[in-house]
């Protein structure tokens, strides 16, 4: 009987290697739309984010020469992201003034949404073709996945996945990272060149080189151009620095164009999550029905 | 050996399975996150994750390749940003690889744990690589064929003092190499 059993038992089909990594396949393939890996992942991390959050402030005369001029370097950091979240605010209006005056005078003048201001707790990735780090704020604070992540003005990333209290950021470097750019020449005003970034796994810390892709073959681009988000998907804010062009190599149809990011990971601990989110189709029809009238 | 020594190495169970599996996949995560990056060695970053699976794949018995292999993956992808699963069929498929080749290459020697560790590397970052691309997020073929050559001639090494050492850690545990120079775990 116990042999029949084990006959009828098929337990031997799942433990087939071929069996298994088909329905390891098609797990990877089910899974991204139920979000259990994701929930999962983000399990992991909620000590982490919890040791961060919760640590006590201990008295400063207990602290050694190191640890206080590491709390004031943090401190001072927080400051200094605060001053140039206020201070883009402020170019920002100031260029609202101006657009309002002039309207073709900048293709982007917008202004920044509310931040929050976050710390990097872990930085770093298993893999070594993915790059992402996590922060100490999560969906009570207001952080939803998609969000663009920024140190001053300065692109870092955008939110992969959010936790309640804590949340992965897919940095521009990562290779599942695209975003919308134009590449314009601050010293003229000619036309702005439309571009997409994309993420290489370029592991370089400090300025990383990325490449902008559909750029198309006729248009003037030369080193030392800026690069900023573009305002073709509404993913991110319109404005955002991005990085330096380095080099233009023509190819068949389009132009390769190498830049300079404006990332630097080491200098990374605190970072502002913008709450913006992309606009609907009918706002965006809206908007521009608003433009075309005006 | 005679053939009852066998039968019972053969028939007796897998030890410190799990504790192992589980050990050295934090241990490698942890190096991989938070160690090796800090070194900037951008695509010359030694994958010691991979090197750890083909040790499996290589030295562990026949009841506890596959299973090892695959858990391993998994713990790799629950450490990663990418999508859940893709480490775990890599390894899994990786054991496949080191089983047909164990019977003709012995890993012991240097050139042959040389050939494993670059073949084993590359095929794992290029299956990474091919899988990234499948959700339209490749780098390009050129690049990544660059990227996983300049990984696994890094890696490659590594095998030939990381190998002696999971021997010498597993003797530590008690675990002694039987048939064939595969440990029972």
């Amino acid at each position: 009987m116990p042999r029949f059993r084990e006959k009828l038992s098929l337990l031997w089909l799942v433990q087939h290697p071929l069996v298994a990594t088909c329905i390891l396949l098609a797990l990877t393939m089910l899974l991204p739309y139920t979000r259990v890996a994701e929930r999962l992942k983000l399990l992991t991390f909620l000590p982490l984010a919890h040791a961060a959050t919760d640590v006590p402030e201990p008295e400063p005369e207990k602290l050694s020469e190191l640890d206080r001029a590491r709390r004031d370097l943090l401190f001072e950091r927080e400051r200094v992201a605060q001053l140039a979240v206020e201070n883009a605010a402020l170019i920002d209006a100031l260029a609202d003034a101006r657009l309002r005056t002039d309207p073709d005078t900048a293709f982007a003048a917008s202004v920044l949404p509310k931040a929050v201001n976050a710390r990097v707790i872990f930085h770093g990735d298993a893999s070594t073709w993915r790059h992402c780090f996590w922060i100490n704020r999560g969906r009570r604070q207001g952080v939803m996945e998609s969000m663009p992540v920024v140190s001053g003005r300065t692109l870092l990333g955008r939110v992969f996945m959010a936790g309640d209290d804590h949340a992965c950021v897919q940095l521009v470097t990562d290779p599942g990272f695209a975003a919308s750019c134009v590449i314009v020449d601050p010293a003229a005003t000619g036309a702005a060149v439309r571009g997409v970034l994309r993420g290489n796994a370029s592991a370089l810390p400090h300025f990383p080189r990325l490449e902008l892709e559909d750029v198309p073959l006729g248009d003037s681009v030369v080193a030392g151009m800026r690069v900023l988000t573009g305002d073709f998907s509404g993913q991110f804010p319109v404005g955002l620095n991005v990085g330096v062009v380095r080099e233009v190599i023509p190819q068949a149809g389009f132009l390769q164009v190498r830049i300079e990011a404006d990332l630097d990971l080491a200098s990374l601990d605190v970072v502002q999550v913008l709450l913006h989110t992309r606009p609907e189709f009918e706002a965006q029809a809206l908007a521009l029905m608003r433009k075309g009238k005006k | 050996m005679t053939a009852a020594h066998v039968f019972l190495e053969r028939s007796s169970a897998p030890r410190y399975r799990w504790r192992l599996v589980f050990g050295l996949g934090v241990v490698c995560a942890a190096l991989h996150a938070l160690l090796l990056p800090r070194l900037h060695l951008q695509e010359y970053t030694p994958d010691l994750f991979t090197l750890s699976a083909l040790y499996v794949g290589l030295y562990a018995s026949r009841h506890g390749r596959y299973w090892p292999s695959l858990v391993l993956g998994l713990l790799r992808d629950f450490f990663s940003m990418g999508l859940l699963g893709t480490y775990a069929v890599l390894f899994s498929l990786l054991h496949k690889y080191c089983g047909r080749l164990r019977t003709k290459l012995d890993p012991d020697r240097l050139p042959c744990a040389l050939f494993f560790g670059f073949s084993g590397v590359f095929l794992v970052n290029f299956g990474y690589h091919f899988m990234l691309a499948v959700g339209g997020n490749g780098v390009g073929w050129s690049v990544a064929l660059w990227r996983c050559t300049a990984t696994a001639l890094v890696s490659a090494p590594f095998a030939v003092p990381l190998f002696p050492l999971l021997h010498w850690l597993l003797g530590l545990l008690g675990l002694q190499r039987g048939q064939g120079g595969l440990r029972n775990f």
